[in-house]
């Protein structure tokens, strides 16, 4: 039989089952998820997708702590499984399980998720005040942030072009649609969505047309491929310069530096306050690993043709990230400010690289640790500050949160002093291992440079802290949400991580340096 | 012909590509032809059938049992006056009709009508081409088909033509997935999707090892891959608009559908193209589920039934009793409404048709792995389980039932309004009407009358007329 | 020049033609058919590089799925059968000098990558369904599966942002239930006063 024959001259792929676990726990979990969410009574739904979310994470967390010291190429060459990627599979997960507590949240909103009601309901209809009424939620935000995390887990894993490109589009699509869901300031959250959509399919575009690019100067997309490919080939690097130029337009727009950061701040602020905490921690931990590994196993041969392109790329970030955020008058705004200048910072370290990749790579994943919690609790923070309309994020109304709810005021200030870079938190410690990194690499100027911002960027951090705590609270101002157990795990676990990671940041320390190795 | 330029990959369908061009053009006139002429004997054959399934005679006058009727008919229609509405996109208006037809044409070119034969002294398969991926290329001709109905509706100007084009071709590409999908298990079963060679493959029946005894499995997908056929029924009906599933043409709703604006020659050429359509979905089935060309089982007894030219007989006999199911199906059912039959598309025939293809699928790498025992204990456990699952739900369904009912007679309890919401309504089932019953005696009385007397004035009249709109309204639904 | 030669040419020029018409027809529905046209002159292309596989899945995909669709949305929203006047954009300069530099970029890549590549028609299948079911199943097993998941989560997203399970008006027994009480409550409240 002529089936038969075929089957003989296929020869089926090896896919090491044991080794990819955590990417086939995440996504298969969500398509269980997708189909609860089909055949399940409505009031079933909650509890099944929380329990669900939660236990793939947790599961695909333990099967990640187990796969400690693999070092291979898996599933036919398309993803790389070494410490790098079994470092920020980890961070990544532990981020999504907290950010998973924040997206289950009830309690602040009056019993009922921070997800519209019925996103197909236009913004003041009838039917939205109905669906409203009805306290229905949209628990397929669970499955949609599942599928966000599979491909964050294969972001940074992926070993071929092509690999990473799916990777970047199923990372990236459902958080464009999450971004829209918010239950309070539709419209707001509806032009977020949009913003990121249409610039992310045009960043998308980018590194499409980078991949053809590099693909025709190497003829293949496989990493290793493209590295062969530079040291032999000598004479087209017009096609091997103009790809790398474009992919990295697509890495460094999901990164938020700047020139491509326009929408970050839109889209922080629209998106609800728990996607945007998932997005600002995960999404950048997963494309800093993209562009690490892109960058130095791909593309590490040509390192003195994007050297200087990253360099112009990272101060004009720390620029834009310090400068703008000091003119911000809305918290989630001035966070996501922040954001970017934090990607400046990470990018010193990663730009700033002469032979020795491993210290460079062990100082930005220790800084993408450190700052994902902070960066996760902060956003957990703003969620609790709330007054009639949702969520009160104009500075003017943070005056005073010190007198009225100390703690968490004080968390919040902690969180602020991280992100400052103030010693005794883990933002110094990342910011030191950086630039420590960075000046043995030769990136002095730089350094300098983001040291400066750095002092810039503390000053709106203390304005912050300094209006909670040293104006007196206006008549009318918000009220401190009383959250549930999922939020107060979430802002502990970030205040734990941020006064560990400042206090003994040894054992990380030396755990990043472990995984600081990239096969490929 | 693209075919005969076309550089074939080495080694595949060896037969095909050497014709020279006479041969080409005999066999694509004489494909053209033949579509023609059995169109024009479909219209007399579905004539004469509902005909007879209505106990009518059908058309008789014209020629040996009103064989010529059709052809009159086709006649006149192409010589009526053409009228172009104003505002129409003339050059789309023109185009549409003729992409309809031309395609329902193309598709045509890759069913195999029959072995090797001679034509002229020169040995040539009786096909005009074919491909690697002959299905493929049938299921892109009639997706090309679509742009005809979709521009026909569109180009016209006017609303009913457009939506009836909107819902035709949403329609045709709903029941193409899963006209697709039923194809996709005889692809695993046959390992080609070249229409030749599907053929061959149901030339002989493989054998099934079942615990020791070996079983011979027909030869025929539609008999092995059951399920698959019946989806591709269903499908072909519903791709080529067809009763029960004509809602394009829905008169009650929406006059003549995209053809609504169109005439004479242009009408005839869309009509042409349906029926055509159904010659080819029919050829389809027959090539892929019910043996092709091959002769059936008492005739392929004898030696020459499958040599020669007596191959074209058997497929046509068997296409033609494709075309009489079509008509068997529209002289017996009504038309369905369009929510109906999409949830049947999407909700029934794809799902089915994936757990099929997922099923076969696995058969087929179990068993030729030789994994027989394991095969059928999983196939056991399945059904074991799914069995379970069905009285677990059966329980749960009664349980609910029960309430439901219960609720229903506490609902029945609440006396009834018989002007809720201030209009009057009717009662529901075992409601009662309090001190209303002489006046509901009244008007039953004056409607009962309307029918034998005129005298019983407006009331009893319009009461009739409300009876026959609820009628029409249940033959539509 | 072989016949196929030729014919690549031919259809390769019918090609560009009908892209170039994509963009400067002033008919919104005009331009989703020069969309046809491109698309099924790149099927013939693929024909051409014996990839009979991609041709057809391209004619029966894009042509016959994703044209339509987007025809559908057209006529659905807006399609007069007359010229668009709002079609003309005073950026169709700057546009037409972006695409053609990326169209210059990609040839150049072309050029760059592959010239002097050749293909032996007569031995090498490249587009063929085994060729294409081998490297979808066996080298790219995963970011193919991943795409499925990618487009599982397109369907998911499509439902969130469409589905309403709240009706506009109050027509399903539920509603009317729920309704009710609160009538008979009124009426007894205004009987008694």
């Amino acid at each position: 039989m002529t089936s038969i024959l075929l089957a003989q001259e296929f020869k089926s792929p090896t896919i090491e089952y044991a080794k990819v676990a955590p990417l086939l726990i995440v996504f298969g979990v969500a398509i269980v998820s997708v189909i609860a969410e089909a055949f399940l009574p409505r009031r079933f739904r909650y509890p099944t997708q929380v329990v669900l979310s939660l236990g793939s994470l947790a599961a695909a967390l333990v099967v990640t702590v187990g796969l400690a010291g693999s070092k291979l190429l898996a599933a036919e060459g398309a993803i790389a499984i070494d410490g790098f990627t079994l470092f920020l599979w980890g961070t990544i997960l532990v981020m999504s399980i907290i950010s998973v507590l924040l997206l289950a949240e009830r309690a602040v909103d009056g019993g009922v998720t921070a997800f519209a009601a019925q996103a197909a309901a236009l913004p003041g209809t009838e039917a939205e005040r109905e669906a409203q009424a009805r306290r229905l939620e949209q628990t397929e935000v669970f499955p949609l942030f599942l599928f966000a995390v599979g491909g964050m887990l294969l972001f940074p894993a992926a070993n071929d072009l092509l690999t990473m490109f799916v990777a970047l589009e199923v990372l990236s699509l459902p958080l464009y649609l999450l971004c829209g869901l918010a239950r309070r300031r539709r419209l707001l959250s509806q032009e977020a969505a949009m913003k990121y959509f249409l610039l992310g399919a045009f960043a998308s575009a980018f590194f499409l047309y980078g991949m053809a690019m590099l693909y025709g100067f190497a003829g293949t997309i496989s990493f290793s491929g493209i590295a062969a490919a530079i040291g032999a080939k000598t004479g087209v690097d017009g096609l091997l310069l103009a790809g790398t130029a474009l992919v990295a337009v697509g890495l460094l727009f999901k990164i938020g530096a700047a020139p491509f950061h326009m929408w970050t701040p839109d889209v922080y602020q629209g998106a609800p306050t728990a996607i945007t905490a998932f997005m600002a921690a995960c999404t950048k931990i997963a494309a800093f690993g993209a562009l690490l590994r892109l960058f130095y196993v791909a593309l590490g041969a040509a390192r003195w043709d994007w050297q200087p392109m990253i360099w112009v790329v990272a101060i004009l970030t720390l620029g834009v990230g310090s400068v703008l955020a000091l003119t911000q008058s809305d918290i989630k705004r001035m966070l996501a400010y922040s954001s970017i200048a934090h990607a400046g910072f990470l990018l010193i370290g990663f730009v700033g690289v002469r032979d020795h990749i491993s210290a460079n790579t062990s100082a930005i994943l220790f800084y993408l640790a450190a700052y994902g919690f902070a960066t996760i609790g902060a956003f957990a923070v703003v969620t609790l500050v709330r007054d009639a309309s949702g969520e009160a994020t104009h500075l003017s109304r943070w005056v005073g949160l010190g007198k009225r709810s100390p703690i968490v005021a004080s968390v919040m200030a902690l969180f602020l002093l991280a992100f400052a870079g103030i010693p005794l938190t883990s933002g110094f410690m990342g910011k030191w291992a950086v630039f420590s990194a960075a000046w043995q690499g030769g990136a002095w100027p730089l350094v300098v440079i983001g040291v400066v911002a750095s002092v810039v960027a503390a000053f709106f951090y203390v304005r912050v802290i300094v209006l909670m705590f040293f104006s007196e609270p206006a008549a009318e101002g918000p009220t401190v949400a009383v959250p549930s157990v999922f939020t107060s795990v979430a802002v502990a676990v970030g205040v734990a991580a941020t006064v560990v990671l400042g206090l003994m940041p040894e054992p990380l320390l030396q755990l990043a340096a472990r995984a600081a190795q990239l096969v490929g | 012909m693209t075919a005969a330029v076309m550089p074939l990959a080495a080694g595949e369908l060896a037969a095909f590509g050497k014709d020279p061009w006479w041969i080409i053009l005999i066999k694509a006139v004489a494909i053209t032809v033949f579509l023609l002429v059995f169109t024009i004997f479909n219209v007399w054959f579905e004539r004469r059938v509902v005909a007879r399934m209505q106990h009518r005679v059908g058309p008789n006058v014209h020629g040996k049992f009103g064989l010529l009727q059709s052809l009159a008919d086709g006649i006149k229609l192409s010589l009526k006056e053409t009228i172009k509405p104003k505002g129409v996109d003339t050059i789309l208006y023109v185009l549409a009709p003729i992409i309809s037809a031309a395609m329902a044409f193309v598709a045509f070119s890759v069913i195999p009508l029959g072995p090797e034969v001679s034509i002229f002294g020169h040995r040539t398969p009786l096909q005009l081409t074919d491909l690697p991926v002959g299905v493929l290329f049938v299921l892109a001709a009639a997706s090309l088909g679509i742009y005809g109905i979709v521009l026909g509706g569109w180009s016209s100007g006017s609303t009913y033509p457009l939506l009836g084009g909107l819902r035709s071709s949403a329609q045709m590409i709903s029941y193409e997935v899963a006209m697709g999908l039923a194809l996709v298990a005889v692809f695993l079963y046959s390992g080609s999707m070249s229409t030749s060679e599907i053929v061959g493959a149901q030339a002989g029946g493989s054998a099934v090892d079942i615990f020791g005894v070996t079983l011979q499995l027909p030869s025929w997908y539609g008999v092995v891959l059951l399920p698959s056929f019946l989806i591709y029924m269903i499908a072909m009906v519903g791709e080529t608009n067809r009763a029960p599933f004509d809602l394009p043409e829905a008169e009650g709703e929406l006059v003549a559908g995209f053809m609504t604006e169109y005439s004479s020659m242009k009408y005839l050429l869309f009509f042409l193209a349906e029926y055509v359509n159904m010659v080819t979905v029919s050829a389809l089935a027959t090539t892929m589920f019910l043996g092709g060309w091959r002769a059936p089982w008492p005739i392929s007894l004898w030696a020459g039934a499958n040599e020669g030219w007596w191959p074209l007989l058997w497929f046509l006999g068997k296409v033609l009793v494709f075309l009489f199911v079509f008509i068997w199906l529209r002289g017996t059912l009504p038309r369905m409404r369009y929510d109906q039959f999409m949830r049947l598309g999407w909700k029934i025939l794809i799902p089915v048709a994936l757990v099929w293809t997922v099923f076969v699928a696995t058969a087929r790498a179990t068993l030729s792995a030789g994994y027989q025992r394991q095969f059928f204990f999983g196939i056991g456990a399945v059904v074991i389980v799914v069995l379970l699952l069905s009285f677990v739900y059966d329980a749960v369904a009664a349980r609910r039932e029960k309430a439901e009912e219960v609720e229903r007679e506490e609902a029945d309890q609440v006396e009834f309004d018989p002007f809720a919401g201030g209009y009057p309504v009717p009662p529901m089932p075992g409601q009662k009407v309090p001190g209303l019953e002489p006046a509901a005696v009244a008007v039953a009385a004056a409607s009962a009358g309307a029918g034998s007397a005129d005298s019983s004035g407006g009331a009893g009249a319009e009461g009739a007329g409300q009876q026959a709109d609820s009628g029409e309204e249940r033959g539509r639904g | 020049m072989s016949t196929v030669r030729v014919l690549f040419v031919l259809l390769g020029a019918v090609a560009v033609g009908s892209a170039l018409l994509v963009v400067t027809t002033r008919q919104i529905v005009h331009a989703a058919l020069w969309l046809v046209v491109t698309l099924g002159a790149l099927a013939g292309c693929f024909l051409l590089l014996t990839a009979e596989f991609v041709a057809w899945v391209q004619v029966l995909i894009y042509v016959g799925a994703v044209v339509v669709l987007l025809l559908f949305a057209l006529m659905l929203t807006r399609a007069p059968t007359r010229p668009d006047p709002a079609a003309r954009t005073p950026n169709a300069w700057f546009a037409a000098v972006v695409a053609a530099a990326v169209a210059g970029v990609l040839v150049t890549t072309l050029v760059a990558g592959f010239s002097g590549a050749v293909i032996d028609l007569d031995r090498a299948e490249i587009g063929g369904a085994r060729v294409t079911g081998g490297a979808v199943f066996s080298t790219w097993v995963l970011p193919f599966e991943v795409l499925s998941v990618l487009l599982l989560a397109a369907l998911v997203g499509a439902i969130v942002l469409s589905r309403r399970d709240v009706p506009n008006r109050p027509r399903d027994a539920e509603a009317a239930r729920d309704t009710e009480p609160a009538r008979d409550a009124d009426d007894r409240e205004r009987s008694s006063s």
